[in-house]
């Protein structure tokens, strides 16, 4: 069964790489989604590493470049109003890898971002993307855990992609444990990066 | 580099030099020089402001950190310093004075702004929620507001059923401001607020407040509303002072918006960004007054 894992593990880690490899400038396009006030712009400015304490709802979008030994990740985190929800296929083209950030103590809206991920996941334009599903707000004492959340959006049953489901507090930087320098001179940069970024490791079903 | 060693050597000599030659020429101080050859305002405060920080007198430094009640006296203290005879030059006392309030009131206004911006809007706060509701009534006097929570607070530019997630970072100070603009300009409020609700050239009214908000913060914790504040206000700013700025910025940033005829809401943080320079050019001009110019109902 190991065995079988390793393989799988390894055959969608080539496939990105090789991915990556007929994009001459090593650039990875990040997709940040979900509900408003779900903490995609805290995450991205966290990720950035800037000042967290004045943000204000999205308006539109904001986009962050990331620039690191020799790869750029750029990050669209974009409003999740239900008024701008409409705009979010505007950005599904090219995308590498999918963020969902879910409020993990707003759950009289778990309903409704269970969802919009499901309808997201519909999406062809966005088929196969692997997808980080952020379950934020840890730090809230109401939170829910993020097997709970898990379980309630029937992440089990996602067999076309790969995902994973982190818990993280935004806020104090908690569970996004990102670090954007891998060691130098490794092969694999942006393996590491992702890796990184997707802590622990990805989930294969 | 020769710009740093010329600097280096300006500031810490040149300039004393040069100073000590004019009062010897002249028989007056630069404090002096600079309120009886400057107008009242920005050029005048600023160049007190540079003068009293640079000095090398304790007195004179310690100016900038003094509160208001103790200024006056301050004031007589400088002049004490400085050898300047009220007889001799009796403008300078009372220019000197307001020069100071404005300098110590600016820093006192961010600490006051700072403070709202950091109390949270809570829904058990009797005057929080009244003052939530009162928004509602100001730019929406013909319909009623079905119950607290409810989508009907997107018709005035809020992102869900609850509004009191949508003022984040600001805090109450994002609240403050759209009541304030709504209350004073109730007319231009509710022209702003049909503008957003356009179908096609909408924007949500009250998170874009919050966002103006924002901007406003940001250009006074900077300094860069300094010129405003000393040209608008001749004494300390007050509170009010700053919601009057935010009016500006908020009926302001309709104006271009609506003459920009921008392609989509999602284009808003591009325009954001066109309008913030074209703010920041403004407060280059030492003769800025960034004041709204229709008439406030008081």
């Amino acid at each position: 069964h190991d065995c079988l894992l390793f393989h799988r593990l390894l055959q969608g880690l080539l496939s990105i790489l090789r991915k990556l490899k007929s994009t001459p400038d090593q650039e990875v396009r990040i997709l940040l989604l979900g509900l408003d006030n779900g903490g995609k712009t805290t995450l991205l400015k966290q990720l950035a590493s800037e000042d967290i304490s004045h943000i204000t709802p999205t308006q539109g979008f904001n986009i962050k470049s990331v620039q690191s030994q020799g790869f750029k990740l750029n990050v669209w985190d974009i409003g999740g109003q239900r008024k701008i929800r409409p705009y979010w296929r505007n950005y599904f083209e090219n995308t590498d890898v999918l963020i969902y950030v879910i409020d993990s103590a707003d759950r009289k809206r778990f309903e409704e971002t269970g969802q919009e991920l499901a309808e997201l996941l519909d999406e062809e334009k966005l088929s196969g993307v692997p997808v980080l599903i952020f379950a934020n707000k840890q730090d809230l004492l109401t939170a829910a855990p993020a097997s709970e959340i898990a379980e309630g959006l029937n992440l089990h049953t996602i067999r076309d992609r790969m995902w994973q489901i982190q818990s993280c507090s935004a806020l104090t930087g908690e569970g996004i444990q990102v670090s954007l320098n891998p060691p130098p001179n490794s092969p694999t940069k942006f393996l590491c990066a992702l890796i990184l970024l997707f802590s622990p490791c990805f989930c294969f079903s | 580099m020769l710009g740093y060693i010329w600097q280096y050597v300006y500031s810490s000599f040149l300039r004393y030099w040069l100073k000590w030659l004019i009062r010897q020429a002249t028989g007056k101080c630069e404090l002096q020089r600079i309120c009886s050859g400057y107008k009242p305002g920005a050029t005048r405060t600023e160049k007190t402001e540079y003068s009293l920080r640079s000095s090398k007198n304790k007195v004179l430094r310690g100016a900038l950190e003094t509160s208001k009640d103790k200024l006056e006296q301050c004031v007589d203290q400088i002049m004490k310093e400085k050898n300047v005879k009220h007889q001799k030059d009796p403008l300078f006392k009372e220019s000197l004075h307001i020069c100071l309030l404005q300098i110590t009131g600016y820093s006192s206004l961010y600490v006051s702004v700072e403070d709202l911006r950091k109390e949270v809007f809570s829904s058990e706060n009797a005057e929080h929620e009244a003052m939530l509701l009162k928004l509602w009534d100001l730019l929406m006097p013909t319909v009623k507001l079905e119950s607290r929570i409810t989508k009907q607070w997107g018709d005035i530019g809020f992102q869900g059923d609850d509004p009191k997630t949508d003022f984040r970072g600001m805090g109450m100070l994002g609240l403050i401001n759209l009541v304030f603009f709504s209350e004073n300009y109730t007319k231009e409020a509710r022209q702003v607020l049909s503008h957003a609700n356009h179908p096609k050239l909408g924007y949500s009214y009250a998170i874009v407040g919050i966002n103006l908000t924002e901007m406003a913060y940001s250009l006074l914790k900077s300094g860069a509303l300094k010129p405003h504040f000393y040209n608008t206000v001749q004494g300390t700013p007050e509170l009010r002072h700053f919601h009057q700025l935010y009016c500006y910025l908020a009926y302001e940033f309709d104006k271009f918006w609506v003459a920009e005829e921008p392609e989509s809401i999602m284009q808003f943080n591009q325009y954001r960004e066109k309008f913030h320079n074209i703010v920041k050019t403004h407060l280059q001009d030492p003769d800025v007054c960034l004041t709204l110019t229709v008439s406030s109902k008081n």
